[in-house]
Parts: C-alpha cells; sequence; structure tokens
C-alpha cells in the first residue's frame, strides 16, 4: 500500500465515522419516492374534531376511558389533585405536548412527503415530525414535549410510534407518566373526509393497562392553518399558588 | 305568539345552545375556575375596543353605571381562528357600537367576563362559546 492510498484509505474512515455520528441523513426524494405518496391514503389537509356546539357538524365524541393507574401513580395522582390546581400551565401558554397535542378544539395539517408525515397543530403553533423513512426509533432520545415518532403504514393504516416525553408533560391531568412512556397511534380514513385517530398510550410504571382513545377528525379543504401566537395577548395565569385568574387591565389604544 | 313570547323563546333556545356547549374543550385554559360558569348576565354598552388576538379575543364595553359613570367591561372569547370560521370577521365587532353581552360573570367581581352571546343594535347575534 502506497503512502497516498493509506492517506486515502484514512481520509475515508474519518468521513464515515463523521456520518455515523451525525442524525440519520435522508437521501434526496427521486420522482417514483414522490409518485409513491399518491398510492397511499390521502390523509393530507386541514382537519379538526367537530364537537357539538361546533357548527353542527358532528355528534359529541363517544364517552372515553380513563387510565387506569398503578398504585404507585395513582399516589402521585392523588398528591397533585390534593394540591387543588385550579389549571394547568397551559393558562401560562406552556404547550400540552403528547399525547394531549392531539386532543385540541383546533385543527390539525397534515403533509405527506417521501420519508415523513408532518403534522402542523394550529394550538400554540407547534409541529409534529413523523419520519416514515425506515429509521428506527433511536434507542434514548432527549426527552421533547411531543416525544420522537416514526410511523409506517400497515395496510391502509397509518402507524405512528412515539417514545421520549418531557416530564413537564402528563398523561392526563394530574397524572404523570414515567421515562417508559409509548405511544401508538393509528390515523385511518373511514369515510372520504373522515379520519379516526386511535391513540394507545403504554406505560408500564404508570398504567395497568395500556390505555386506548378514539377521536374522530373531520376534513375541511376549504381551511387554512392560521397563527397562533400564544403570548400575543393571554391575559389568563395560573400563578405559583396553583390560583388562575385574569388580568382585566385594559389594554393601550392601539392605533 | 306575541313579540314577547318570541324574544322569551328565542332566549331559552340561546340558552340551551349556550348550556348543550359548556363542557366542550377549551384549548388554553380551564373557565371554571376564573368565569362562573352557572351564572349569566347582560350588560348593554358601547363596544370601546376590540383585540381580535389570540388565544382570546378581548371585547372592551363601555357601560354607564347606575351613578351615571361610565365604566369599562373586559370580555373574554374564543380565538380569531375559532371565531373566523364560524362566521366572524375583524370588523364584526368595531368601536362605537352599541352591543348588549351576555356572559358569564368572573368569580372576582370585577368587570368582566366570559364572552356568550353580543346582540347588536340591527339585531345580529354573535355567538362565541365553544
Amino acid at each position: 500500500m502506497t503512502h497516498a492510498t493509506r492517506i486515502v484509505l484514512l481520509l475515508v474512515a474519518a468521513v464515515t465515522i463523521s456520518v455515523a455520528a451525525q442524525e440519520r441523513t435522508s437521501k434526496p426524494p427521486a420522482a417514483a419516492d414522490w409518485a409513491a405518496l399518491a398510492k397511499l391514503p390521502d390523509l393530507t389537509g386541514v382537519w379538526e374534531a367537530p364537537t357539538v356546539g361546533r357548527g353542527g357538524r358532528g355528534p359529541a365524541a363517544a364517552p372515553q376511558p380513563v387510565p387506569q393507574l398503578t398504585p404507585a401513580y395513582a399516589a402521585k395522582k392523588r398528591d397533585l389533585d390534593a394540591r387543588n390546581l385550579d389549571d394547568t400551565e397551559a393558562a401560562n401558554c406552556l404547550p400540552t405536548g403528547m399525547p394531549a397535542i392531539m386532543g385540541h378544539p383546533y385543527p390539525y395539517e397534515f403533509l405527506l412527503t417521501p420519508g415523513k408525515v408532518t403534522i402542523v397543530t394550529e394550538a400554540y403553533q407547534q409541529v409534529r415530525h413523523i419520519y416514515t423513512d425506515g429509521r428506527p426509533l433511536p434507542a434514548d432520545p432527549d426527552p421533547t414535549f411531543n416525544g420522537t415518532s416514526i410511523g409506517r403504514w400497515e395496510g391502509d393504516a397509518l402507524v405512528v410510534e412515539t417514545i421520549g416525553f418531557s416530564p413537564l408533560t402528563t398523561i392526563v391531568r394530574n397524572t404523570p407518566h414515567s421515562d417508559k412512556m409509548r405511544v401508538v397511534e393509528r390515523f385511518r380514513l373511514t369515510a372520504p373526509d373522515t379520519m379516526s385517530v386511535e391513540t394507545t398510550v403504554i406505560d408500564p410504571e404508570a398504567l395497568t393497562t395500556p390505555w386506548t382513545t378514539t377521536r374522530m377528525l373531520a376534513r375541511h379543504r376549504e381551511w387554512t392553518i392560521r397563527e397562533y401566537i400564544c403570548e400575543e395577548n393571554n391575559r389568563n395565569f395560573l400563578d405559583a399558588q396553583g390560583k388562575a385568574g385574569v388580568k382585566l387591565t385594559l389594554p393601550a389604544k392601539k392605533e | 305568539m306575541s313579540a314577547t313570547a318570541r324574544a322569551t323563546a328565542r332566549a331559552l333556545f340561546v340558552t340551551a345552545m349556550i348550556c348543550g356547549v359548556a363542557t366542550s374543550a377549551r384549548s388554553h385554559h380551564a373557565a371554571a375556575p376564573v368565569f362562573d360558569l352557572n351564572t349569566e348576565k347582560t350588560i348593554t354598552g358601547v363596544v370601546k375596543q376590540v383585540d381580535w388576538t389570540n388565544p382570546h379575543i378581548w371585547v372592551w364595553v363601555d357601560v354607564q353605571n347606575t351613578s351615571g359613570q361610565v365604566e369599562t367591561w373586559g370580555f373574554e372569547g374564543m380565538s380569531p381562528n375559532f371565531l373566523s370560521r364560524r362566521g366572524w370577521t375583524r370588523a364584526s365587532l368595531l368601536p362605537g357600537m352599541r352591543i348588549t353581552v351576555t356572559f358569564r360573570p368572573l368569580r372576582d367581581g370585577k368587570a368582566g367576563g366570559m364572552f356568550m352571546t353580543g346582540k347588536l343594535d340591527d339585531g345580529k347575534v354573535l355567538t362565541s362559546a365553544s
């Protein structure tokens, strides 16, 4: 092996190690990748949950089961309930994170691109990134509000798995999760403009059994997603003692 | 049916609609700790300012109190996002309009509440309930 060959091999090895250490690099989409999207169920567009009073678009949501807590997490919930908190930090504009992010009375836009499904959630102006390029879930992702998601198509359903949640988020109000929480969602069209979202929360430390709920979304082809800056004029608050209130000072006249 | 009876029937219908949706989700904050959801009040005044803003619109109304002084009341509605998809525009309520607001009062007794409906002089009723 010549000296020059050795240098080239060392350089190749260095580049390879450097790439491996980075996040997965997506390959550039080819025409066939875009064409393949057209064969999938069309989940694209703006969706919102219809409820009573929402322009009469649909029936009230069916009663949902409640999470069954292990004794340790039932005790945690009792402690939080006993604090008699009026509200959640959402009153202070902190987003709820998963799974509550999917329960807002605001729309969601689904975008399908090669290797990825993106859910733009209008409330709190958030985005969920769901990779469908075959990558595995990372072994130990940093905890985040919306977690780390991958998706795959099972027949006509988009199945999304999410792990890695911030301890600031909860399963439901006053119900913490463990770092073992995993959320599996199945998105499926049940009619041309109706989508069923079945959400299963699995948490062997917090729940005695997986907790599954279903929410129906209706598509609004005529809608677009609007801006939602919670801090624009938030007059609600939850103070350090857990008391909710409203700031009622008249704002300065805006010209 | 007399005009009064019709008005009463309409008021009952509107009330029923409002009660029917009282338990719907509010994305941003819990209403019950700050507003008395079991009480409904009505007040008439002149729109002073409208904040067409997230996470809630605020309608400020100048109301003459019993001693003849003008007091400004603040009413929280839903968001521009929610309302613009249900018939409202940012010009639906403008300063100077005379309005009768039906609201759920603030629990602390201050001059404000949760905006439920606003009736304008031309008879139009704007509803802001999730």
